[in-house]
């Protein structure tokens, strides 16, 4: 019989398969004995089920990366330690041993004991951490099965569960599932996150449809509405088609768009730069026509090791982004971390009551000896393969820029006397980012050369809204008037100045953010590749001139509801 | 054998990271080490041991370390708990 259900639309995409539902410990095995003599074989399939699933999370991290690996990274590193913990080895080995139980039995009562010590806990962030365990234990319990082969894998099916972790998402998809329900779970959430960015279905908070959907049901599933039809009947279908129809449109307009300019209605040309962190981005910008790589991170050269890379090293790194961008601009941003991340450096930072506002950025990069010199060196050598440009982060002051711009200077003389070869010329900017660079900008602009707003700490410092605090809701947003003046200030002064300047944060890449930027002067945006060409199809079907006409509207917008009236309107009249 | 009283202090308590921590800083060592709290006492090697105490800020942990570096164990862990597992605040 057909029914609807309601979540919530997590992630974009269309699908229709039939269900594959996972209950909640999905571990319903019934007890099972084993004879003496199977002991050890079947002590065997256990670890080779546990060995099975670290190669799965090693092969996950090895595939992400950028801020999604540091974020998922965390689950995983958690999740590794569960699967070598001597406790659940030994609990299980013992279960096995003495108890004579199957493996997959052993497994349940062990997770069994686990939870409910976890579950009679007062504090809900303990008692939440039996979701990481059951986690992990699921995927042994599923890799024992596929050992066995009688377990099916959910090709062409709809998971419908009661969450999935962010380390499964990509691998459900490798595996081909169409799309995922869950009861639980955020759009803001990081399995959301990563859902959208491997363009997989994603329904979240759909609590009836996990109590109702059975095993084996047709579904339709729109990641957009948030809606979910069983047993859909003519009409659903048809709609289904037509929304499959649609996406398929949308793709191949996007795809289309490739090799088409970035040009408003009117005309204009606006240069779209990609954020990068990997060879990966560099290739997927270069093939979408970027104008360059307008922000490459350098970080990931510097986590998870204990020594500091070598000049030859980062020299390597940073020349193959040149290379890899054929003549077209890149600009590569110095080191930039803090005491957040020391535990994952060779830097042996000492631990900070507030990183945010401490020793990060350039900051650091000045505090240590060798640190910044080192990283010159090595991109004043990659500047001979091609245009390259240097970015500073965590300015606040014009000193910091003089101290840099001293250290390139006698670096670019020592190379050059070394018999080097490098750009006669490598621009140095600054990143916007700290409401006293912008402010104080009129005192150091004339010793940069670019500028880079950065708005996701432009808006964390100036709103005085840590954002990654959940408690905040909606405190932090790029939507306030003191943002949007700033904003519009440093643009106005760099343009005056002839200093090119690009936004570079996350707000840049949300396309609904454009009508907003270009009013206030933008021309520049420096983004992540996933939505460089829905940002280039906004862009092509807005009228610059009618945008620039209505920012004094929008600069008298007092809240952030005017403000969003403001882009509805300036959305609605293109 | 090594005892010592130890105050959880940092703001999150023994959460899932500064289990992590702990874990991987005494799987270094040779030596038996147990951390006992609310009347439980758990392998500090175990990750999900640890998390089993459910220890938030302000509770004390009776740490024992008993083998032939014992010594060096014991300091390791001290200091993790006196740096407050390096957490942001």
């Amino acid at each position: 019989m057909r029914q609807t259900f309601f979540g919530h639309g997590a992630s974009r995409g269309s699908a229709l398969g039939r269900a594959r539902v996972r209950l909640p410990h999905a571990l319903e095995v019934a007890e099972e004995h084993i004879a003496p003599e199977q002991v050890e074989s079947e002590l065997q399939r256990l670890h080779a089920a546990i060995d099975t699933v670290r190669a799965e999370m090693h092969a996950l991290r090895e595939r992400l990366h950028g801020a999604l690996a540091h974020e998922v990274g965390e689950f995983l590193d958690l999740h590794a330690l569960l699967l070598d913990d001597p406790e659940l080895l030994q609990g299980l080995d013992k279960l096995i041993r003495s108890g004579r139980y199957a493996a997959d039995y052993a497994l349940r009562l062990q997770r069994d004991r686990i939870a409910a010590v976890f579950e009679a806990m007062d504090d809900a962030y303990f008692r939440s951490r039996v979701d990481d365990i059951d986690q992990v234990i699921g995927r042994i319990h599923a890799a024992l099965h596929r050992h066995d082969g009688d377990m099916q894998g959910v090709a062409g099916e709809i998971l419908v569960a009661d969450n999935v972790a962010p380390a499964e998402l990509a691998q459900l998809q490798a595996q081909g599932v169409m799309a995922i329900v869950t009861a639980a779970g955020s759009a803001l959430s990081h399995s959301a996150i990563l859902a959208r960015s491997l363009h997989l279905p994603l329904v979240v908070g759909a609590a009836q449809a996990l109590q109702k959907i059975n095993d084996g049901d047709v579904l339709t599933v729109d990641g957009a509405s948030g809606t979910i039809v069983v047993e859909p009947n003519a009409d659903d279908l048809r709609a289904h088609r037509g929304r499959m129809r649609e996406h398929a449109r949308e793709r191949k307009q996007l795809h289309r768009l490739r090799r088409e300019p970035t040009r408003t209605l009117d005309g204009i040309d606006i240069k779209l730069y990609a954020n990068a962190e990997s060879r990966d981005d560099v290739a997927e910008a270069h093939a979408l026509g970027t104008a360059g790589v307008g922000l490459y991170r350098t970080e990931f050269l510097f986590l998870q090791r204990s020594e500091l890379p070598t000049e030859e090293e980062q020299f390597r790194a940073y020349r193959d982004v040149v290379l890899g961008m054929t003549g077209r601009s890149v600009t590569i941003r110095t080191l930039d971390l803090g005491a957040d991340k020391a535990d994952r450096t060779g830097l042996a930072l000492r631990d900070e009551p507030n990183p945010a506002l401490g020793l990060r950025g350039v900051r650091l990069s000045l505090a240590r000896d060798g640190l910044l010199e080192t990283q010159l060196r090595a991109l004043l050598r990659a500047s001979g393969y091609g245009p390259l440009r240097i970015l500073v982060p965590m300015v606040s002051s014009r000193e910091e820029i003089k101290r840099v711009r001293a250290l390139l200077d006698r670096v670019a003389a020592d190379l050059r006397r070394e018999g080097h070869e490098i750009a006669d010329q490598v621009p140095l900017g600054a990143m916007i980012e700290v409401p006293a660079a912008a402010i104080a900008l009129p005192s150091f602009i004339g010793a940069i050369d670019f500028l880079s707003i950065g708005t996701n700490d432009l808006v964390q410092y100036l709103l005085a809204a840590d954002r990654n605090n959940e408690a905040l809701g909606e405190l932090y947003t790029p939507l306030h008037p003191a943002v949007l003046r700033l904003i519009r200030d440093v643009i106005r002064l760099a343009r005056a100045r002839g200093k090119s300047v690009a936004v570079c944060g996350e707000m840049a890449g949300d396309p609904s953010f454009a009508p907003l930027l270009l009013a206030l002067g933008l021309e520049e945006f420096s983004l992540h590749p996933a939505t460089l060409l829905e940002l280039r199809r906004a862009i092509r079907g807005l009228d610059l001139s009618t945008l620039r006409a209505r920012a004094p509207a929008l600069l008298r917008a007092g809240d952030r509801q005017g403000i969003e009236d403001w882009l509805r309107k300036a959305g609605a009249a293109s | 054998m090594i005892e010592r009283e130890l105050t959880v202090s940092n703001r999150l308590g023994l959460h899932a990271r500064a289990t992590a921590k702990l874990v991987q800083v005494l799987s270094a060592f040779r030596s038996t080490v147990t951390l006992t709290a609310k009347g439980r006492e758990v392998n500090a090697k175990s990750i999900m041991g640890v998390m089993l105490l459910a220890a938030g800020q302000g509770t004390t942990v009776k740490l024992r370390v008993e083998g032939e570096d014992e010594a060096q164990a014991a300091d390791a862990a001290i200091a993790l708990f006196d740096r407050r597992f390096d957490e942001d605040s």
